[in-house]
């Protein structure tokens, strides 16, 4: 687009350079996005399509409110080494994605129940629940390549989009590059309640099926069994009446059609993928209850 | 033939011995298959299973399971292998409402207790000093190759797969 027409940012950049000694010099290369956003959208005054185009540090910034929001309803467990376990395992398996450079940060949160959640800009987190019924470490890493999957895919956007058209397009551009004014918080208000509606509701049914393909991929490329996630899906296939998976079976198609629809896609074209593994010597440990510390002797059995 | 008359005792032996034995769980063959005498697709069949047969899963071996089943054993695809009950829930049917009461806890979906459920996420507020600690966390491509490299992990070249078509 030709930006010299766009008259509200004209007038931004004008204002932007009389404050120019108090204003940080980041806030003008961001008026380009906004400038392209206005250009773009079908109606001015709405968000419309203009929210599918977000960037990449938009993702980021709207992931991270999005992950906080999770983390309001249970936070994050304090065991450390297992935190930067996740976070390597991760990385490598979002290496092998399409988008291996984002700012990928994994979480363990501290509930029982199963589940696992992912956001726009490469957040994913998992329940403990959930780390503790893996079976082996194929199937985590079958669990964490479906998230970084849906991150991918921007399937979030997707969701998102449908409950965010309405809202007004300066609102969605103040949210992004705060520059004053109020009408970002309205946007940060409905964007929550968006994140509530489809942390609860579940993503695209297709989207899921999707992000299964694309797992088993992530998995195998990285060196696990692409059979993990399998394995994960026959476990959700019992799991209908179990409240601890009350959240993820609704959010979620049904487990046999998952296995259904993964079948049609793989038939037998990952059987023979070599090296893969379901275990490292690493997650064996993680999994090995830590030793007494040195010093501490067990008391003597009576009787002996 | 042979394979089918293992008497359990032995079954329980192999999956002693086995690495990648499993306690064996119950499960059901989503649609009839042939059981095969290996983990291959061109072994040698050693019977059949019908479709929502039930099975035990004795041993899990990348796509592939062995089973026992009726007195019969011998090794199913595993992406033809679901848990659950012997009915199979309604593909149309969204979350199956009729076994939200049924399970070995008698209570309702809705009632995780200290959990992450449904009404915890429709009330919750962000909690800003949370996403401070995951935003401190994340390993760097380095670290990441490091572990991978300490764990031999192999990496393959592996085409993303299209959508294929359920039978």
């Amino acid at each position: 687009m030709n930006r010299s027409n766009c008259s509200p940012l004209r007038a931004a950049v004008t204002a932007v350079t009389i404050l120019a000694c108090c204003v940080s010099t980041p806030a003008f290369a961001q008026f380009g996005a906004f400038g392209d956003l206005v250009g773009k959208a079908k109606s001015v005054g709405k968000v419309g399509e203009s929210f599918r185009k977000i960037s990449e540090q938009e993702e980021i910034k709207m992931g991270g409110d999005l992950a906080a929001l999770i983390l309001g309803a249970a936070p994050l467990s304090r065991d450390s080494r297992t935190q930067a376990y996740v976070n390597r395992l991760g990385r490598w398996l979002a290496l092998h994605s399409d988008r291996p450079d984002l700012p990928w940060k994994f979480g363990v949160i501290d509930s029982p129940d199963f589940n696992a959640f992912s956001m726009p800009g490469g957040y994913v987190l998992i329940t403990k629940g959930l780390l503790d019924r893996m079976r082996d470490e194929a199937e985590l890493a079958g669990v964490l390549s479906h998230e970084i999957s849906h991150v991918v895919l921007r399937h979030h956007i997707s969701a998102l989009q449908r409950v965010l058209r309405n809202e007004g397009l300066s609102g969605m551009q103040q949210y992004f590059h705060p520059v004053g004014g109020g009408l970002g918080g309205q946007f940060a208000t409905a964007l929550m309640n968006a994140g509530r509606t489809m942390y609860t509701q579940g993503l695209n049914e297709g989207d899921e099926y999707e992000a299964d393909r694309m797992g088993v991929v992530i998995a195998a490329r990285s060196g696990y069994s692409p059979f993990g996630l399998v394995g994960v899906l026959q476990t959700l296939s019992d799991k209908a009446a179990d409240p601890a998976y009350a959240l993820d079976v609704k959010t979620h198609p049904d487990p046999v059609s998952r296995i259904q629809q993964l079948d049609a896609a793989m038939g037998t074209k990952l059987d023979a993928v070599p090296g893969v593994v379901e275990n490292t010597p690493s997650f064996i440990e993680l999994r090995t209850p830590p030793k007494a510390p040195a010093g501490v002797k067990k008391r003597p059995r009576k009787g002996k | 033939m042979a394979e089918a008359k293992v008497p359990k005792i032995l079954c329980v032996a192999l999956l002693l011995f086995t690495s990648a034995a499993v306690a064996a769980e119950a499960g059901f063959a989503i649609h009839a298959a042939d059981l095969m005498d290996q983990p291959f697709i061109d072994a040698t069949k050693t019977g059949s299973v019908v479709a929502n047969e039930h099975v035990e899963i004795v041993q899990r071996q990348g796509a592939w399971v062995r089973v026992a089943a009726g007195g019969r054993t011998g090794w199913l695809r595993n992406l033809n292998v679901r848990m659950g009950t012997a009915t199979l829930p309604d593909p149309k049917g969204g979350t199956n409402t009729s076994f939200l009461t049924t399970g070995s806890s008698g209570r309702t979906v809705t009632t995780g207790v200290k959990g992450l459920d449904e009404e915890n996420i429709k009330n919750a507020t962000p909690n800003a000093a949370e996403l401070s600690t995951l935003s401190s966390l994340g390993a760097t491509p380095d670290e990441a190759k490091a572990l991978a490299a300490s764990d031999k992990l192999t990496e393959n070249q592996i085409d993303f797969l299209k959508k294929g078509k359920v039978k």
